[in-house]
């Protein structure tokens, strides 16, 4: 039954289309309408769809757009970039350092003078230098940008030296290196000098800068004790100062203001008496802690004035192992200073830039207790709790606990940084505590936006070329709207042209399809004459118009070839996107049909008989 | 279809074995206009292999009649409309047309039209965008006949048209043309062949040359024809039954019109 029905199928397709070839010219007439309105639409969907690739292919190459950096320095432990790095649409993640360690001092070969680089921790896989033509450099290894390489008129595979500098203890040092530049990246990745190295020579550099011994490199320094840091300072002085000294020793000085202060704040910070005869001064700071710098700076104004600077930390506590909590100063003070206050030599003497741990780890304690080793727990630490040894080497001549002044200092650090305690080594050691930056891109340009967004409701503001992003998807959503909009009236035109025809041959042809029914073609077979001959046209005038599209779009492409790159396209169309118009213009052209095959089974097999 | 069984269920049928048709006491009303016609048939037979004309004025009812027998049209009542071939064996399974029409088959009626039924139009009927040959074959490729296609050839030959079955059909004289659709009604063997006034567009004379082949090779075929005309000389010496009608009028709304036969 199925096979005798197909057969019909069979028999009334080509009775279908032999009657569209008998009548040709009026085929074509309405093929040519039809293709007249796919043609343009193809056209029109491969402009838009030619133009919002090349913008993107654009946007896509240039690694910049997809590109996140933060807005502000903060902390980022290690453990948050593990969780951001594991993200699908992360392609790249790597830590950066504070802008002030990442300078580094280039060598142009050949000469003496040296200039001020940019130091940009890369590593594996950044897209930033493979994008740009370049490779990701290895130990003893280096990437130029454009203006960096001409700047020092050096090209890949040459040598340069580069300088860390710091300055410890009052002395510039400088660290030195050998790298050899192993590609220089396109113009377009940036137009500022700056030297990609491995994450691991930023690393050694940024120590360095620190104070730190870099042994793998040669580079001479200190142990990673962290750096003391102080609440304010008091200063001493046996006369008042006048205004404008006052001023002057907040200028230059990394403090923000001045204060005179009496007896009771001078108890209240070191736990001591103020002896008679001296003008006390509260200098403090608007920023997070003074440094050994500004203790420095203030001591050397007051040269010559006899004062005494004491900085200070504000409520600093200390448990022993007797379950007792005691108050704490710190203060360093040189012997003949402290007679000056008239008081006994304090055993570790004046303040040191880095006084061995055998002075620092020391306590004037209260009477009861008597010389030797205690083992003290500071519970303020930002890494936890702080354990260390600390020798009762006398008592205090105050209400509170003496130890030095660096001591305090470091705690006073420890709150806001981790600092550990190292039996090892005998003394604090200072923690990296995370990464202060860093620099991400994503696998693809969309997926940018969503990113920013994540990073920003998870409290890191940052920045991006979302608003380039953000143009192209615009331009997207309004050409689409607009082709919508074409295609809307385009194909109504259409629907309409091919509904009349294939009516108005029905109403033609009702002697042809009665007699049609006459000889035995049943009811439904005949149906599908009018459907059978809408899909033949609207395919046939699809292939003329996916013709005509490919003609024009190889002129347009001509036209435009000399403004685009190698292999781009303004006016293109994906293969998927073709088929597509297939199966809307076989369904649109078959319901189209639809209304002239009903009207076929309006036709009588008699009316073939009283035809006249 | 297992005919031989169904020749033994209606063995007892009180249809003779050389009749092809047989109606008793058909009618068909039909209104148009506020105006009644009524079409009687007291008794109609048609005998296997025979060739009978329907012959009448215009509006005696002989349209009305062949659209029954071409089973495109409902009769109003009837009390036997059966159908057999010449070799006595029902067409059908259930061998009443009446029965078919009131139960709505119209799936059957269309069987029957196409393989049992060939039909000849005023007109021709020739679907313009074939070839005459694509006509001739169409009635064979829809009854799944295409070992036909050298007999057409053949009968072409005897029609005299053998050198047209390329052109299409208004390419043909009117002449033509009706040889052609005559072909067409009866390639594919039908057990009847209806034709309307086949001959109506051509001159006597060559009228009278297109019936002569067209029984000719009914008969050698072993069709039966039934030809409406309504000029009866044309049949005279040819038809083996003629049937006319009595138009009688009763008043102003009613015609009435009975199918009686000939005797010659």
């Amino acid at each position: 039954m199925t096979n005798k029905s197909s057969k019909a199928s069979t028999i009334v397709f080509r009775l279908a289309l032999a009657d569209l070839r008998h009548e040709w010219i009026l085929s074509l007439c309405l093929m040519l309408a039809i293709a007249a309105v796919i043609a343009p639409l193809l056209l029109l969907m491969g402009l838009k769809h030619g133009t919002i690739t090349t913008l993107r292919h654009e946007l896509i190459q240039d690694p910049l757009f997809r590109e996140i950096r933060p807005v502000k320095t903060r902390e980022y432990a290690s453990d948050w970039f593990a969780r951001q790095a594991g993200m699908e649409q992360v392609e790249f993640l790597i830590p950066t350092i504070l802008a002030a360690s990442s300078i580094i001092s280039v060598v142009r070969p050949g000469s003496r003078r040296s200039l001020i680089y940019d130091l940009v921790p890369t590593r594996a896989g950044d897209p930033l230098l493979l994008e740009n033509g370049g490779v990701s450099p290895a130990e003893g290894e280096c990437v130029l940008t454009d203006a960096g390489a001409k700047t020092l008129g050096v090209k890949a595979g040459d040598h340069i030296k580069v300088r860390a500098t710091r300055i410890r203890g009052g002395r510039r040092e400088s660290g030195a290196a050998d790298l050899q530049v192993v590609a220089v990246l396109n113009p377009r990745a940036s137009a500022l000098n700056r030297l990609y190295a491995p994450l691991e020579f930023v690393l050694d550099v940024e120590s360095y800068k620190e104070g730190l011994a870099i042994p793998a490199r040669g580079w001479p320094g200190g142990t990673p004790r962290p750096p003391p840091s102080f609440d304010g300072m008091l200063v001493l002085l046996p006369e008042a100062l006048r205004p404008v000294q006052e001023t002057g020793l907040v200028i230059n000085t990394g403090l923000t203001g001045i204060e005179r202060a009496d007896a009771a704040l001078f108890l209240q910070r070191t736990g001591l008496r103020l002896p008679e005869g001296f003008t006390l001064y509260d200098l403090k700071t608007s920023q997070t802690a003074v440094q050994l710098s500004s203790y420095r700076a203030v001591r050397d104004k007051l040269r010559g004035k006899g004062a005494l600077v004491l900085p200070y930390v504000r409520d600093l506590r200390l448990e022993l192992p007797t379950g007792s909590s005691i108050g704490l100063a710190g203060l360093s003070l040189s012997a003949d200073q402290m007679k000056r206050l008239g008081l006994a030599p304090l055993p570790w003497g004046a303040l040191r830039e880095s006084p061995p741990a055998a002075s620092l780890f020391r306590i004037l304690a209260g009477a009861q207790r008597q010389d030797g080793e205690l083992l003290a727990e500071y519970r303020e630490g930002a890494a936890g709790t702080l354990k260390f040894p600390l020798r009762v080497s006398g008592t205090t001549f105050g209400e509170l606990a003496l130890v030095p002044a660096e001591l305090a200092g470091i705690l006073r650090t420890a709150r806001q940084r981790k600092v550990t305690y190292s039996e090892e080594h005998g003394d604090f050691l200072l923690q990296r505590g995370g990464f202060r930056g860093f620099r991400m891109y994503t696998r693809r340009i969309d997926d940018v936006p969503p990113m920013v967004d994540r990073l920003k409701s998870s409290g890191v503001d940052v920045i991006a070329r979302i608003e380039a992003i953000e143009r192209v998807r615009v331009l997207d959503r309004g050409l689409s709207r607009i082709f919508w909009l074409v295609a809307v009236v385009g194909i109504s035109g259409g629907i309409a042209a091919l509904i009349a025809s294939l009516y108005a041959a029905v109403e033609r042809k009702q002697h042809e399809l009665s007699v049609l029914r006459l000889i035995g073609l049943s009811r439904n077979q005949v149906f599908m004459f009018p459907v059978y001959q809408g899909a033949v046209l609207a395919m046939l005038s699809l292939l003329l118009a996916i013709t005509a599209y490919f003609s024009l779009a190889a002129v347009i492409n001509f036209v435009f070839s000399a403004d685009l790159d190698l292999g781009e396209k303004i006016c293109q169309l994906p293969w998927h996107y073709l088929s597509a118009s297939v199966v809307a213009t076989a369904t649109v052209a078959v319901l189209s049909s639809l209304l002239a095959a009903w009207h076929t089974t309006s036709i009588d097999p008699g009316e073939a008989l009283r035809y006249e | 279809m297992p005919e031989t069984d169904a020749k033994s269920d209606h063995s007892g049928s009180s249809i003779s074995a050389d009749r092809l048709i047989e109606i008793r006491n058909l009618v068909k009303v039909r209104r148009q206009g506020g105006v009644e016609f009524e079409l009687m048939v007291p008794a109609f037979t048609l005998a296997g292999g025979s060739f009978a004309a329907l012959v009448g004025e215009s509006g005696c009812g002989k349209s009305t009649l062949l659209d029954l027998l071409a089973l495109v049209l409902q009769p109003t009542s009837c009390e036997r409309f059966l159908f057999q071939n010449p070799a006595g064996e029902t067409l059908w399974s259930a061998d009443d047309v009446m029965a078919l029409w009131q139960s709505g088959d119209e799936d059957a009626l269309a069987g029957l039209r196409r393989s049992r039924l060939g039909y000849v139009l005023q007109s021709g009927g020739l679907l313009p965008f074939l070839t005459a040959r694509q006509n001739l074959r169409l009635p064979l490729n829809i009854n799944g006949g295409e070992d036909g296609y050298e007999r057409l050839e053949k009968l072409a030959q005897k029609m005299g048209i053998a050198g047209l079955l390329s052109k299409k059909p208004r390419f043909l004289s009117g002449g033509q043309r009706q040889r052609v659709a005559i072909l067409r009604a009866m390639v594919h063997r039908p057990a009847l062949i209806l034709a309307d006034e086949p001959t109506a567009a051509v001159d006597r004379a060559r009228a009278r040359a297109i019936v002569d082949d067209f029984r000719r090779l009914a008969v050698e075929g072993g069709s039966s024809v039934i030809m409406v005309t309504h000029d009866p000389q044309l049949v005279e010496k040819l038809a083996d039954a003629t049937w006319t009608f009595h138009v009688e009028q009763s008043g102003d709304q009613l015609t009435r019109s009975v199918c009686v036969p000939v005797n010659q």
